[in-house]
């Protein structure tokens, strides 16, 4: 049973595209491994799309109506378009699956469709090694190993930081997390993260403030009781 | 009663069905008179850029007519199918406008518009299907009589009294010629 999970505003971001690429990924990826946070996924997007489309919108459409001249040639070019080149071929089947010390590691479908962006791991002091994924943005999107009985040294975080286990299980101060736990930390947080008995493989980013001020997201009222308690 | 309207959502996904099966363009010119022009509305606020905004109705809406067949109704409404592809489009809009590369893009994040998106989603069954199409191959391999009680324990599920009733023989011969099989396919996977 997954434990922890990213918060409502966070999954009504996500499903709007808006917020950072690390952050993106990190909620995508439990979400492909959280069949509750799936459904709500599906609940949000159906909410916006209700308000996108729906009868709140009248008198802006009615003001900015396509006129019926642009209406039929946009029609027209859509018929005259040539279905788009079928998807660039499937994904092959070594791409949801990563190695590390002759471990081999199932990866979730949105880290599985992003595999060309992971790096090449290096070790790092104690039982632990890194690789990055590459999102083409300054912020950090890595993946930390923790062998068997590895600690990592005590450490608070400028920012929040964000872990996510995609295998395996790690402690810290609070408690126990296992795969598919979404843990966020804050700066004042001081904890050191340790392994026992099992490895444990997480995805772990800075959750850096948000890109949009205006955007989809807007769409549902930050206020609703539904998604911001 | 009133003749059926897009915004109803059993409508709206039988017009898309149409579009899938027929190409029907009457059924895709209703729904683009309902929603291109809210999608229109939203854009038009969201870019402050009238182009821009007729660059992603456009863009959704040929989605729409092309992939129609993509749509599940299962999974959601006709109205959040749109809705989705639009958020996609607007997501790499938003960042083809940086020029940066190797930035996400919005099909990595939300394969709205992949034409597999099953296998992935559901973590293993990638391996089950490849380890099928290898075992089949093994199982090529085997001695006829063999092969046909492999086949119906692991791919018919039947149980081993089950197959001995099937082909009228002992249940005895089932067992011996499941394990010879078993053993035979693990020396082939070995040998490989």
């Amino acid at each position: 049973m997954i434990k922890f999970h990213p918060s409502e505003q966070q999954l009504v971001l996500y499903a709007a595209g808006e917020l950072s690429p690390a952050m993106l990924m990190m909620v995508g990826t439990h979400v492909d491994m959280c069949k509750q946070c799936q459904a709500q996924v599906q609940d949000i997007e159906e909410q916006m799309a209700r308000k996108l489309f729906g009868e709140n919108n009248f008198a802006d459409y009615q003001a900015n109506s396509l006129d019926s001249k642009t209406h039929d040639a946009m029609l027209a070019a859509i018929f005259a378009s040539t279905a788009p080149v079928a998807e660039p071929s499937p994904p092959q089947p070594h791409d949801n699956l990563l190695y590390l010390e002759g471990k081999r590691f199932t990866l979730p479908a949105t880290l599985a469709r992003n595999s060309h962006r992971i790096g090449d791991w290096s070790r790092l002091p104690g039982k632990l090694w890194r690789a990055s994924v590459d999102i083409g943005a300054e912020q950090s999107l890595n993946f930390i190993y923790m062998g068997e009985q590895s600690t990592v040294p005590e450490h608070t975080h400028k920012g929040n930081e964000a872990t996510l286990v995609i295998n395996g299980v790690f402690s810290d101060e609070q408690g126990d997390y296992k795969d598919g736990d979404f843990v966020l930390l804050d700066g004042a947080h001081k904890h050191s993260p340790h392994t026992t008995h099992e490895d444990c493989l997480t995805l772990a980013a800075l959750d850096a403030p948000l890109h949009f001020t205006t955007g989809l997201s807007r769409l549902l009222n930050p206020f609703s009781s539904l998604f911001f308690k | 009663m009133p003749p059926a309207q897009p915004d109803n959502p059993e409508h709206a996904a039988e017009l898309l069905a149409q579009i899938a099966t027929e190409q029907s363009r009457a059924a895709f010119s209703e729904l683009f008179k309902h929603f291109a022009p809210r999608l229109q509305a939203y854009a038009t606020r969201q870019f402050g850029n009238e182009q821009t905004a007729m660059d992603l109705v456009q863009e959704t809406m040929t989605n729409v007519w092309h992939k129609a067949h993509l749509f599940k109704p299962d999974r959601g409404s006709a109205a959040t199918w749109i809705f989705t592809i639009a958020r996609n489009i607007r997501f790499d809009f938003l960042r083809k406008n940086k020029y940066r590369q190797n930035d996400l893009s919005a099909d990595d994040l939300w394969p709205v518009l992949a034409e597999q998106n099953e296998s992935l989603d559901d973590d293993y069954a990638l391996d089950d299907d490849l380890l099928m199409q290898q075992l089949a191959v093994y199982c090529e391999q085997l001695p006829p009589a063999q092969k046909t009680v492999i086949e119906l324990i692991y791919i018919e599920g039947k149980s081993q009294q089950e197959v001995a009733d099937a082909l009228d023989i002992p249940l005895g011969t089932v067992k011996s010629r499941t394990r010879l099989a078993l053993q035979k396919l693990k020396e082939l996977i070995q040998h490989d």
